[in-house]
């Protein structure tokens, strides 16, 4: 069993401040949140049912953040060093990647801190002809097909598909190992292979500026029941109450 | 430009046809609406058919809906098509979009050129209704991925997305049994309960449908009462409309004090306790 899983390097979304009229995005890297949960499940598929845990990364190419994926128990990273990047770029220099591995499943978080889209994984299946499950909150394989425990908003489905299939995962599938110093050290000799790949992107970020919205920022401490008193008041002048 | 808006939630069809006022508009969704000038009704979705479908039809623009059904639909259009897709756009203006980036911390501006797909979300608007709407049945058949069996989370009647008044707790409510006293305040101000990702998506304190932020409800009440929410920027992203934000934490410093207009020093139960009685008793 070929297993891939999707991560993506991102900047440490709780650590990006608002400094004036920007945002200070020179903060630590990190595999962005819910694709840290698709990098488990693909190692935990491996151990039960056999095979290679591959990674593709595409974007920031930081090597110590990659090295972190392997030491998780990753067999090998693609690395995929883009300088300009939109969704269906990223889609096509991953889909490239996967037609030469073959695998039966390939795993992505449900959406990344940085765009907080959620459509690569269904917009990579669809280039490469593969079943979509996304949302996935537990993952079981069954002979030559895959059940999914899709957490969608209101219901929970359980669906079946075919393998090759591509599935998206949301953080309640599992809890990440976090590696041991014998792995970090391990993960130093594991294979990362590094390509680029360039084509200009058809949507262009023009500019970002910090989303605030200007709130008050009153501090009420004290005795809780003065405090309630004061909130009220101020409540009531706002007429929301 | 031929236009293809699509989403099981009707009102989309309404926000994504208020961008293109002069366009002949193909809807697709669940139920009845006056705002395409060809409709397609579907009583059940599969998200492959459904996507197969709106590419046979060779849109210039496809708007989706950003339910999470929506999005995979969005995607794989994209995909099918070969065109950019534009995510989760807060307002569109020829080819030029806004769109929340960085866990909410951000707007960024964006050009694109179409065709593409553009995912939206619902949207106050006046569109004038179409007089001559010619409707269709679409028969949506299984594709690859089978639905054996769906489950529905329960707890109807409870609308986040458009309450006035809401009470949300954090981790910092303590445990499960304490979320009663946000229950009980919400009763007494009349308000919805919502909760963060920890506490709905990952605790299980409060059923995953109420959770509010970037991965759950956005929500524009005109009071959010925040308990114990410490306020990380997915959480912040889904209450960025909400008029007036109060927050009650331990913890002066937590970033919500920073994104509330009021904060209570102190504890969100004992806050609870004495907010609902004075409520209660005005």
């Amino acid at each position: 069993m070929n297993i891939i899983a999707l991560f993506k390097i991102v900047p440490d979304d709780t650590l990006i401040k608002i400094s004036g009229n920007s945002l200070d995005l020179n903060v630590p890297n990190k595999i962005s949140t819910y694709d840290k949960n698709a990098i488990e499940e693909a190692i935990r598929i491996k151990e039960k049912h056999g095979g290679k845990a591959y990674g593709i990364t595409a974007g920031i190419t930081d090597r110590k953040t990659i090295r972190e994926a392997l030491a998780m128990g990753l067999d090998e990273v693609i690395s995929i060093d883009m300088k300009e990047m939109d969704v269906m770029t990223t889609a096509e220099a991953i889909a490239e990647e996967v037609n030469q591995i073959k695998p039966n499943i390939i795993l992505a978080g449900e959406s990344t801190t940085d765009s907080s889209g959620g459509v690569l994984p269904s917009y990579l299946a669809a280039i490469l002809n593969y079943p979509i499950v996304s949302y996935a909150k537990s993952i079981s394989i069954e002979g030559d097909k895959v059940k999914v425990e899709r957490n969608l908003t209101t219901l929970t489905e359980i669906v079946e598909a075919p393998m090759p299939a591509v599935i998206s995962v949301v953080g309640e599938i599992n809890t990440p190992r976090i590696p041991t110093v014998r792995q970090i050290l391990e993960s130093a000799k594991k294979p990362v292979r590094s390509l680029t790949f360039n084509k200009t992107p058809k949507v262009k970020i023009v500019s970002i500026s910090p989303y605030v919205i200007q709130r008050k920022k009153i501090i009420i401490e004290g005795k809780m029941e003065e405090a309630v008193d004061k909130l009220l008041s101020y409540l009531r002048g706002e007429g929301v109450l | 430009m031929k236009v293809v808006i699509y989403s099981e939630d009707p009102e989309i069809i309404k926000a994504g046809a208020s961008y293109f006022p002069k366009e002949y508009i193909i809807g697709i969704t669940t139920r009845e609406v006056k705002y395409a000038d060809e409709l397609y009704l579907v009583d059940k979705i599969d998200e492959e058919f459904i996507s197969n479908f709106i590419t046979s039809l060779k849109p210039d623009v496809v708007l989706v809906g950003n339910s999470k059904r929506d999005k995979t639909i969005a995607g794989y259009v994209a995909g099918l098509l070969k065109v950019p897709i534009i995510p989760e756009v807060m307002d569109l203006e020829g080819n030029k979009a806004k769109r929340v980036v960085y866990s909410g911390m951000g707007i960024a501006e964006i050009e694109f050129s179409y065709p593409a797909v553009i995912i939206i979300g619902r949207k106050e608007v006046q569109v004038k209704e179409k007089e001559k709407i010619k409707i269709n049945k679409l028969e949506v058949k299984e594709g690859r991925v089978k639905i054996l069996e769906e489950k529905s989370k329960g707890e109807q009647g409870v609308n986040l997305s458009t309450a006035e008044i809401i009470v949300s707790v954090g981790r910092g409510i303590g445990s499960k049994e304490n979320v009663k006293y946000a229950e009980d305040l919400a009763n007494a101000l009349g308000a919805a309960l919502g909760g963060s990702r920890p506490v709905t998506a990952e605790l299980g304190w409060l059923p995953e449908d109420r959770q509010i932020g970037l991965s759950g409800n956005k929500v524009k009440p005109k009071l959010y009462i925040a308990l114990g929410i410490s306020g990380q920027p997915q959480h912040l992203a889904g209450i960025k409309d909400a008029k007036i934000i109060v927050a009650v934490n331990k913890d002066k410093n937590a970033p919500i004090a920073e994104n509330a207009d009021y904060t209570i020093v102190g504890d969100a139960i004992e806050f609870c306790k004495i907010m609902s009685e004075k409520v209660k008793n005005k």
